[in-house]
């Protein structure tokens, strides 16, 4: 098998889902590309680069996961491994939403395990 | 920015003319010893941008410049309109920014960014000094699109009520003062302008309010628009089926004039008159930022790693005054993520580091159709390295599928999560 070939099948693989997490927060990996859609860079998730992606939570959730807001719920110490499966019962649509279902597919699964380690870490 | 007022500043200095170089002078000997952020504007932008920074880069020594006293949100000021809420609500104080996160808020009119010397000049002749600067000025009002209106007189009558504060209360004041039967008539200009669901959202809130106190009055929408920009489907059935009869939208309906003797808008084909005209002229980023201006002489376009101008490195750039990338609205939610990725950035940049090569920005907007039935629209954006642009991640985001009051709980949610994530 060429090298391109190697690459298309972990980018299959990748949106399919099916890469594990350790081999997606390797940082060499290439984010998915889909053929002719956009060309995003790689995901950064070091400490600096997870911070920055939480931030984007924050508007909604609070910042640092902290909710001031009532009605939506705190992401600051939730167990990571809940906030992983919400995450995903919201994205296949086991989860009921008004619009995390459609937030949720923006962030990839080694995104989403990474806040996930964020926000746990977070004091409430 | 002319010579007489440099002397002037020059001899200020000599003598301690107090006020902001007294107290920039101050920081740079005790306090904050770190590099000097100055950012122009203290809305969504750039207090977040602000309080990102002192969480991020506490020893970096951050001023905001802003010519209102106190934060005024545009996002809920509809609803101000429709008489469900009050300034007071939609008001927020620059308290927790100035005491919890330690940052300067300097209240006065910035007049010219010298990129040469490092200074911000100001209108009362100080001169503020920055290692880097952040403009997150807002939008300005192109009035030489609508002549009948370019001038103080016509604007003190018909208000555009754009920017949350003394003209959402004017417009209020007027839609009281209508007669019922009257006509409400809004002006929409082509987009990009500030806020896409905005227009429609207020058109909703005016009609609630009709519906309730007016109910022989009619609600026009003046599209330059072929349609509805946001949430078309949404909006059209809220006007069909919780306002019907009273609100008719027009497309492809722009308004070239105002004839202020009549109160009657001008457009491109035929005269339209109205007891209330609530015209919103073509927008272009706020004119403080005028040198960064480099697309169709309205927007700034920015280096979308770090919110650099394009024509000027070192200069941030933020919020609607911004040339969008490809479904980017100017919208709120949108500013406090900038301001996110800048602050990173900035903080990176001076402490020698490199800024993210992979930021996302999302997006939620909430419109109220009622005062307590709500949709939204969200996205999500990520870099793309190729076009060196951001782009909405296949497969995510969308718009609701119809309106609910548990919306109505999550965008009252939203909006005091995001005034507590901008300014507390």
């Amino acid at each position: 098998m060429n090298k391109k070939a190697k690459v298309l099948i972990s980018t299959l693989f990748m949106a399919a889902g099916l890469v594990t997490p350790a081999y997606a927060q390797a940082p060499a990996t290439p984010a998915p590309v889909a053929p002719s859609g956009p060309t995003f860079a790689p995901s950064n998730l070091t400490p600096q680069g997870v911070r920055s992606m939480a931030a984007t939570c924050a508007a909604c959730h609070g910042t640092n996961g902290v909710s001031v807001g009532g009605a939506i719920g705190g992401l600051a110490g939730l167990n990571k491994d809940y906030f992983v499966i919400q995450m995903k019962h919201f994205k296949d649509g086991k989860r009921d939403a008004t619009l995390m279902h459609q937030i949720s597919k923006g962030y990839s699964e080694a995104e989403t395990a990474a806040l996930a380690e964020y926000f746990a870490a977070q004091k409430r | 920015m002319t010579i007489n007022r440099r002397n002037f500043l020059q001899a200020g200095a000599v003598i301690a003319a107090g006020g902001v170089a007294t107290m920039t002078g101050c920081a740079s000997v005790g306090g904050s010893s770190g590099p000097k952020v100055v950012i122009i504007g203290g809305g969504y932008g750039g207090a977040t941008a602000a309080k990102y920074i002192k969480m991020w880069g506490p020893t970096i020594d951050v001023t905001i410049i802003e010519r209102n006293t106190s934060f005024i949100s545009c996002p809920i000021s509809n609803l101000v309109l429709g008489g469900s809420q009050t300034m007071a609500d939609i008001t927020v104080s620059y308290d927790v920014l100035q005491k919890k996160y330690g940052v300067k808020i300097v209240n006065g009119d910035a007049t010219a960014v010298d990129v040469e010397k490092k200074v911000v000049r100001m209108a009362n002749g100080d001169a503020i000094p920055f290692d880097r600067v952040i403009l997150s000025p807002g939008i300005d009002f192109m009035y030489e699109a609508l002549p009948g209106l370019n001038n103080a007189a016509a604007q003190a009558r018909f208000f555009h009520a754009w920017k949350a504060g003394p003209q959402t209360v004017a417009l209020r004041r007027q839609l009281e003062a209508m007669p019922d039967g009257g006509v409400y008539a809004i002006a929409i200009p082509e987009a990009p302008y500030r806020c896409p669901p905005g227009p429609y959202e207020r058109a909703c809130q005016v009609a609630a309010y009709f519906k309730k106190s007016k109910p022989k009055s009619k609600v026009l929408i003046l599209d330059a628009n072929m349609d509805v920009t946001s949430k078309a489907g949404l909006f059209k059935k809220a006007w069909a089926e919780m306002y019907p009869g009273m609100v008719e939208y027009r497309g492809s309906s722009k308004l070239v004039d105002v004839d202020v003797a009549t109160s009657t808008a001008k457009l491109e084909f035929g005269d339209v008159k109205a007891d209330v005209l609530n015209a919103l002229p073509p927008m272009k980023a706020g004119s403080i930022a005028n040198p960064f201006i480099t697309a169709n002489k309205r927007w700034c376009e920015v280096n979308w790693l770090t919110y650099e101008a394009k024509n000027v490195p070192g200069v941030h750039l933020l919020g609607d005054a911004l040339q969008i990338a490809p479904a980017m609205p100017k919208s709120a939610h949108m500013a406090n993520n900038h301001g996110k990725i800048c602050a990173a950035a900035v903080v990176a940049l001076l402490t020698g580091e490199q800024p993210n090569p992979s930021p996302t920005l999302n997006n939620t907007c909430y419109s109220f159709l009622s005062a307590d039935r709500v949709v939204h629209v969200a996205s999500i954006h990520k870099y793309d390295e190729k076009d060196k642009t951001m782009k909405a991640v296949p497969g995510s985001g969308g718009v609701s599928t119809a309106a609910t009051e548990l919306e109505a709980q999550y965008a009252m949610a939203w909006a005091k999560n995001i005034w507590a994530d901008t300014l507390g």
